[in-house]
Formats: C-alpha cells, sequence, structure tokens
C-alpha cells in the first residue's frame, strides 16, 4: 500500500511582482515542446511552476516542415546533456489551438502567467497575432526575433535581433498594437554589439527583453561516416544549442544589457538548477525560463527549484527573491577598472592527494610555478608564480589549493 | 563513515534520476530517493533531509542503521550499469547536515479534536504516533522505558550512537504526549475506553528460553538482557562466549561481545549460512571481526556446576521437508556430539511478546498478534504493528507499518463518525 505522505513543512511564499504580473515563483517553461500541448502545461502548473510561454505560434497558413530527428546532445566528462541541439522549428499548431490553449489554461489557472511566443514576417501578421492572443486573455508576449533556424528576418539566414533597424521597426508594431500586455523581444547572443539591439528595444516602446535564445552551433561529427548529429538520413544542419553549456554566456548577455539599458529582463538559456536561477537573478533576470532540464527530468525539477531558493533565502537573511535582483551587478566592472592585486597559489598539504595533477597543469600550461617533491605533494614557488589561478581549477580536492593575497605570506619578492 | 560533501556530491551525480523509482518503491516508507539525491546534487541538502523525513519520521537513526542492501540499494537502476548508488549514506548525510543546523520547522498542525493512544515507544509506535499528529491527532504514547524500543533497548552503541537517536526523538518528542508508563492489562482496558483509536507497537521483549538443562546457570544470559546492559555499559562478559542462534539480533550480540573484550566467540546455529536470516553486510562485519561461526550445530546442554564451564553440542543435518519459513528442517545427527568449553552463554533463538495484555488478541501460529490488511487486530479500534505482527523486523519496516496503520484507523474513524452522524 502506496500512502502520499502528508506534507510537514511550511512553503516559504516566493511571489513577486515583475512586469506588473504577480509570479508565485521566478520560475517559468520556455517557449518549446513543454509547452506545445494543453495537458503537458496542466501538469507543470499542477506541479508549481508558476508560468509557461506557449510555443512560438505564427499566422494561420504558415507551413511547419519539421525535421526528425531534431535532438542532439552534447555529452561532456560522460554526463549526457550538458549541452542540448535542436533543429525545432515553432509550434506545428494552428493559431487557433494556441489561442485555445490560452483561454483554457487562465480559465483552469488564473494566478498562473501564461505567455505566448509569436513570430511572423509583415506588420499585419505581427499585429494580428498580438491582437488575438490578447483578446484570448494572454499575460504578455515574447516575440522570437531570434531562432537560429528557420528565420523571418530582412535578409535569408539572418535574424531579425541581428539588425538594429529591423528589430526597432518590429518591435515597435508589435507594442502598438498590444493594448494592455507587456511585449518582451526575444534576442539572440550572436550579435556584434548586443547593446545596440538592447537600446533599439527599448526605444521600440516594448517592456522587456528576453535573453537570450540558443546559440547556433554544430553538435558533433560521427567520425566514421563524417556526418554530423543530429543525422537525418545522411545529412545534417546547424542546431540551437541550449543547456548548462550556454549558461556562462547567457550570464554574460543579461548582465551586459542589465548595466546598461533600464529595461526589464526574462533570462533563458542555461539555467538547471535554483542556484542558476539565483545567479541569472543576480545579474538582472526578473524571472527565469526552463526548457533543457524539464526536457531531461521532467517538471518534477520544479520541487527542487522552489526548495533550494526558499532555503537559499532563509541561509541569506532575504525576505523576497527582488532581493537578489542585481546583486551581482556592483561587482562588474571592465578590465581596465580591475583592481591589481597579488595573489599566489597555496596547497594545503594535509588536504593533498598527491595527483600531482597542479604541477603538470602549471608546467605545461602555467608558468613553470609548482614544484615536484619526493614526497609528491608540490609545492608553489612564490617567486614564479603569478597567481593565474590555473592549479585551483584543476585540483581535485575541494578546499585543497586555494588563492592567497600576498599579505598572506611571510615574504613576497613583488619586483624578483 | 560518513560521506564528506565532495563524496556526497559525487555519489549524487551518479544518480540516474529515475521516473517511478525502484529504489522508492523498494524502501518500506517510500522515500522519494531520486528527489532528495538531486537536491544534495543542487546543493539544497537541507531540502534533501526534508524529503527524506516527511516519509520516515526516525530519518536519522535509518540513516545510520538501515540495511539498504535488502532494500533500496537491492533495487537500483545503476547496478544494472556498474554498481548501485549508495543511497543509504546520501539519505544519512543530509539528515545529518539539517540535525547539525537545527531542524527546519514545520508548523503546527490543525488540530481534529481526537485522541489516540499508542502503545509503545519504538519505531512502529513512533512512525504511528507522527503521522496521525499530521492528521490532526492528539496522540499519546505509553512506554515504560520512554521513547526509542529496539534501537534503544538493543542496537549497539557502536552501530547507533545515543546522538543519531536522541536526534529522531528530539525532533518527535514535541510533538506527542508521553506517558512513561507500564501498560498491563488493567491499563490496556482504561486506555481503550480513553481514546479513540489504540495503536499497538509493543514489539517482543522477551527472550525464548533453550529449554536444554543447565540454563539456570551464572553465566548464561538471554540475549535482549546481555544487549541492554551492554547498552548501558553494565554487561558482563565472560573470554569463552558461545552465542545459540542465527539472526541478527544473535550477530548483534557476537559483535558486542567481542567489542567487550570476549576473546573467542563462537556462534552456533542449526542450519547452514543460507538458511541465515541475516544481513549479508553484518555477518560479514561479525566474521571480520573474528566471530567463529559454527553452522548445522545445536546446543543440547549447558556444563558446569556454579558457573557455565562449557556447552555440549549436536551436530544437524538439513532434511528435504521444509518448514512454515520455507527452509529445510534440521535433524539431529545421532552420535555426533561435542563439547565447547564456555564460560558465557548467550541464547539468542528468538523472542516472544512480553506483554500480558497480548493474552486479549487473536494471534498467529507463532504467537504473533494477528493483523488483517489494514493492521486491523480482533479487537474493535484497535491496530498493530511492528515486531508485535510479525516478528523481528527492521526499523524501516516497522515505521511503515506505523504509517499504513494511523491511515487505516484514520479510514475507521472517519467512517464510524460518518455513521454516527446518519
Amino acid at each position: 500500500m502506496n500512502i502520499r505522505d502528508i506534507d510537514i513543512y511550511t512553503t516559504r511564499d516566493l511571489s513577486y511582482d515583475f512586469l506588473g504580473l504577480r509570479f508565485e515563483n521566478p520560475f517559468i517553461l520556455a517557449a518549446a515542446p513543454s509547452t506545445d500541448n494543453l495537458e503537458m502545461v496542466r501538469r507543470a502548473f499542477h506541479m508549481g511552476w508558476a508560468g509557461a510561454i506557449l510555443k512560438t505560434t505564427s499566422v494561420e497558413g504558415t507551413r511547419v516542415d519539421l525535421a526528425y530527428p531534431m535532438m542532439s546532445t552534447f555529452n561532456h566528462d560522460g554526463k549526457k546533456l550538458f549541452g542540448m541541439g535542436n533543429i525545432d522549428l515553432i509550434s506545428e499548431h494552428h493559431v487557433d489551438k494556441v489561442e485555445n490553449n490560452v483561454r483554457m489554461l487562465k480559465k483552469e489557472f488564473p494566478e498562473k502567467i501564461v505567455g505566448a511566443s509569436i513570430m511572423a514576417g509583415r506588420k499585419e501578421d505581427w499585429q494580428h497575432l498580438v491582437e488575438r492572443l490578447e483578446s484570448a486573455g494572454v499575460d504578455f508576449i515574447e516575440c522570437s526575433f531570434s531562432c537560429p533556424q528557420g528565420n523571418i528576418g530582412e535578409d535569408p539566414g539572418k535574424m531579425l535581433a541581428q539588425s538594429v533597424v529591423a528589430t526597432e521597426l518590429t518591435a515597435r508594431w508589435v507594442k502598438e498594437a498590444a493594448k494592455r500586455i507587456p511585449i518582451s523581444i526575444k534576442i539572440t547572443p550572436h550579435v556584434t554589439d548586443i547593446l545596440e539591439i538592447a537600446r533599439a528595444v527599448k526605444r521600440s516602446g516594448a517592456d522587456a527583453i528576453t535573453a537570450s535564445n540558443s546559440l547556433q552551433a554544430l553538435m558533433g561529427i560521427d567520425i566514421r561516416t563524417f556526418v554530423p548529429y543530429p543525422q537525418l538520413n545522411g545529412r545534417s544542419t546547424h542546431s540551437g544549442l541550449t543547456g548548462p553549456a550556454i549558461k556562462p554566456i547567457t550570464l554574460k548577455t543579461i548582465s551586459e544589457i542589465a548595466r546598461n539599458v533600464d529595461i526589464p529582463i526574462l533570462g533563458t538559456g542555461g539555467a538547471s538548477t535554483w542556484s542558476d536561477a539565483v545567479e541569472f537573478t543576480a545579474v538582472g533576470a526578473g524571472v527565469v525560463q526552463f526548457c533543457t532540464a524539464v526536457m531531461h527530468h521532467g517538471f518534477r525539477i520544479i520541487d527542487d527549484l522552489k526548495s533550494g531558493l526558499s532555503h537559499y533565502l532563509d541561509d541569506m537573511n532575504f525576505t523576497s527573491v527582488t532581493n537578489i535582483h542585481r546583486r551581482a551587478l556592483p561587482h562588474l566592472v571592465t578590465h581596465d577598472d580591475l583592481p591589481r592585486c597579488s595573489v599566489r597559489s597555496h596547497i594545503n598539504d594535509a588536504l593533498c592527494i598527491q595527483c600531482e595533477v597542479c604541477y603538470v597543469a602549471c608546467r605545461d600550461g602555467g608558468h613553470i610555478a609548482i614544484d615536484r617533491r619526493p614526497s609528491k605533494i608540490p609545492i608553489v614557488s612564490e617567486e614564479r608564480c603569478v597567481g593565474c589561478g590555473l592549479c585551483e581549477l584543476v585540483c581535485p580536492v575541494e578546499g585543497c589549493i586555494e588563492m592567497r593575497a600576498p599579505q598572506e605570506f611571510s615574504t613576497v619578492n613583488y619586483t624578483g | 563513515m560518513q560521506l564528506t560533501h565532495q563524496q556526497a556530491c559525487t555519489e549524487a551525480e551518479r544518480c540516474l534520476y529515475c521516473f517511478d523509482a525502484p529504489c522508492t518503491q523498494a524502501c518500506p516508507v517510500h522515500i522519494d530517493i531520486p528527489k532528495f539525491i538531486a537536491m544534495i546534487k543542487s546543493g539544497n541538502v537541507i531540502g534533501a533531509a526534508e524529503v527524506v523525513k516527511t516519509s520516515h519520521a526516525l530519518a536519522n537513526i535509518c540513516g545510520k542503521v538501515c540495511p539498504e542492501e535488502i532494500f533500496c540499494q537491492s533495487a537500483c537502476n545503476r547496478a544494472k550499469q556498474d554498481s548501485p548508488i549508495r543511497i543509504r549514506e546520501l539519505h544519512l548525510f543530509a539528515t545529518q547536515q539539517e540535525w547539525k543546523r537545527g531542524y527546519s520547522i514545520t508548523p503546527a498542525f490543525p488540530k481534529n479534536g481526537r485522541s489516540v493512544a499508542v502503545i509503545g515507544g519504538g519505531p512502529a509506535g513512533l512512525g504511528c504516533a507522527f503521522e496521525l499528529v499530521k492528521m490532526g491527532y492528539a496522540v499519546h504514547v505509553y512506554d515504560a522505558k520512554g521513547f526509542g524500543g529496539v534501537p534503544r533497548n538493543s542496537i549497539p552503541s557502536f552501530r547507533l550512537s545515543n546522538d543519531e537517536l536522541r536526534s529522531d526523538i528530539e525532533f518527535l518528542s514535541p510533538f506527542v504526549h508521553s506517558h512513561q508508563r507500564l501498560v498491563d492489562t488493567k491499563a490496556f482496558a482504561r486506555i481503550r475506553e480513553q481514546h479513540d483509536g489504540v495503536f499497538v507497537g509493543i514489539g517482543l521483549g522477551l527472550d525464548k528460553p533453550l529449554g536444554i538443562p543447565g540454563e539456570h546457570l551464572p553465566g548464561v544470559l538471554p540475549v535482549l538482557r546481555f544487549l541492554g546492559r551492554a547498552k548501558m555499559n553494565t554487561a558482563y562478559i565472560g573470554k569463552q562466549v558461545v552465542i545459540v542462534g542465527g539472526g541478527n539480533v544473535s550477530l548483534d550480540a557476537a559483535a558486542t561481545a567481542t567489542h567487550l573484550g570476549a576473546s573467542q566467540v563462537i556462534l552456533i546455529y542449526r542450519r547452514s549460512e543460507t538458511e541465515m536470516k541475516v544481513w549479508k553486510s553484518e555477518l560479514e562485519e561479525a566474521k571480520k571481526r573474528g566471530v567463529q561461526i559454527q553452522f548445522l550445530t545445536i546446543p543440547i546442554e549447558i556444563v558446569g556446576s556454579d558457573g557455565v564451564t562449557g556447552l555440549r553440542c549436536r551436530r544437524t543435518r538439513l532434511s528435504d521437508q521444509h518448514d512454515a519459513s520455507g527452509r529445510p528442517v534440521p535433524f539431529e545427527v545421532p552420535g555426533s556430539d561435542f563439547d565447547l568449553d564456555a564460560d558465557c552463554i548467550i541464547v539468542a533463538i528468538g523472542q516472544v511478546i512480553q506483554a500480558d495484555f497480548v493474552s486479549l488478541f487473536e494471534r498467529t501460529s507463532q504467537g504473533f498478534i494477528r493483523v488483517d490488511d489494514s493492521y486491523r487486530t480482533s479487537l474493535d479500534g484497535v491496530f498493530a504493528g511492528g515486531d508485535a505482527i510479525q516478528g523481528e523486523g527492521t526499523i524501516v519496516q516497522s515505521v511503515a507499518h506505523g504509517k499504513a496503520a494511523a491511515h487505516a484507523m484514520h479510514d475507521y474513524l472517519t467512517a464510524e463518525t460518518r455513521r454516527a452522524q446518519r
């Protein structure tokens, strides 16, 4: 007999306002396969997700010519899906169906945030989509200006969000058509200057930026047949890369926009855990979208997202998610403005397991500043060590190697 | 040994995060194992401990002593690829972190105005009590020895420290009313009258005697008395110890005897190793400690005048006949008698229920309290679980009985209310 366990812990209130909307927590589902099916979104909502952006829809009559298999994986160090590639396109559903999904979801879950993602070409098509979805009751609209495959930009093969002019113009059309709901423009990191695009969005009057879409990638090559992945009968193409592999790029994109342009940001691209969400928020994201982690493990990851974030807030004595917002930004400066501090590597002999991994890394990739000893516990040369930090990164033991400021050493010869 | 933070993370990384996971199914209290392991992996260790404790009231105790090889770990899908996840150790890592930090705050559970009694403060009783608390009952636990049961009274302290035991009891104590008094037949009747429902989790508590000559001699120790004294550091142990048994309790006694300084410990068992109802890990541990095991051997007489000097034994052989437990019946081999030198005999051949009010219940052929699928006894409104219904089991099984019985009792009392209202 399986009994459903009775909860014995109170759940913390994680709700806050963003874009004029009430989010019960910062975790929402990105426009993707997980949000293309009413039954799936319902399940996600029941399980505790705060909202979902329904998979991108377009004008009626747009033919969506999908190719299968569409998914591929970037495995790293024995871990599957460190990065995930897809050659998916927009929703195959007719816009009527998406409109109906919005109506059903808002009726069944009035407290959840239902967004819709749209993509079009002509002005009237963009505006028509906004009007239809707004009247269906959607809470906000996200405009895909950046799908890395199947683009509808001003030039073939180019994404809308790679053109400053097209981005501003199109965003303006969309914003004009929206009566009351906020509009977010989903951009790509594949630009020379992300700020030009972000400023164009700001000038258009659009309410927010979704940063950022998947990255164009070639997922790998079968070295026996030379057919790249995913393999479709001997052919392949570029994929959109998502998952943990792209998190550092997304953090950079979000932080860059947040530091320079006064516009709300929906963070997306590479978040899989509650701590990733904290990082996204700390560099300026108002909410965090999830996709690859859900496609890998299911909606059930929401339990840890909520629990982990709750305990984090308690530990940090924060009263709300908004306390995290932009907290990392003051620490972020240009390279010129970095303090020039001298640090040296320090190996804790008691923790060292004598693998000499730091030695070889420093010898061949650092500054030949670590010496071997008969004990196999390496020793750092205070003269030769410049404090690059490579040894700390490669050390397999938590806390064994640390970078210390010079005052912690008895003698350091700076001019040497 | 407890996992370090790094070891826990590395081990958690190996978990496949199965859906409808076999480990959770194999756990008697169905802890959501993939969920708590994913939480350890994400750095949410307190959340992980909360997941464990949501399903398991005696989380620290079981993190320490649960025989994972017969439950969660035996079912792990990862074992089909390489080796199973060290689930119990991850469980312990999480609950110990929470204990060190201080328990997560649990809300005051809404009261439903009804009062129930739990007789027995061991794993079954506490498992049942906490489940009833969660459902809103005022729960009164009766046990002359306070909380803890077998883990407190007889699990050797080198396997389960008092701290680990105390941590769970400290967590549970504020939720229940404790009555530290003996329950006899008269008290039982009164308790039944005073409460809406009763759960009986009284365990066993009384050693079965060998029934051979010489059992009265000084130096013959019933195992529960021996283990109980060992826990209080008042145990006497000889130099040459023979233990008669074959279950986990006999292994505990053997390990304790070596621990206390016996120079020779021999365990005799009437069947062979295959038939032993023990956890492999404990058997291996006992062997490592130098415990010698003589299989296919029974005691026939304890030798000595003022005290034990030896044990007369007889060899057995296994027949084709099988007993109720499905194991072959041993027959004595005539003319195979031999003597073992001994100054101390520990009798660990099983236990029976000690409480006198057990005579009120319909019982099984082995003398345990008979219950149906819903843990209902032959007495109306009285439920039972733990060792008292099936003999020596595991802590987690007893907690599972307690939980299931709590839900059955709740259903019974709810239905009764509905009947009364009609």
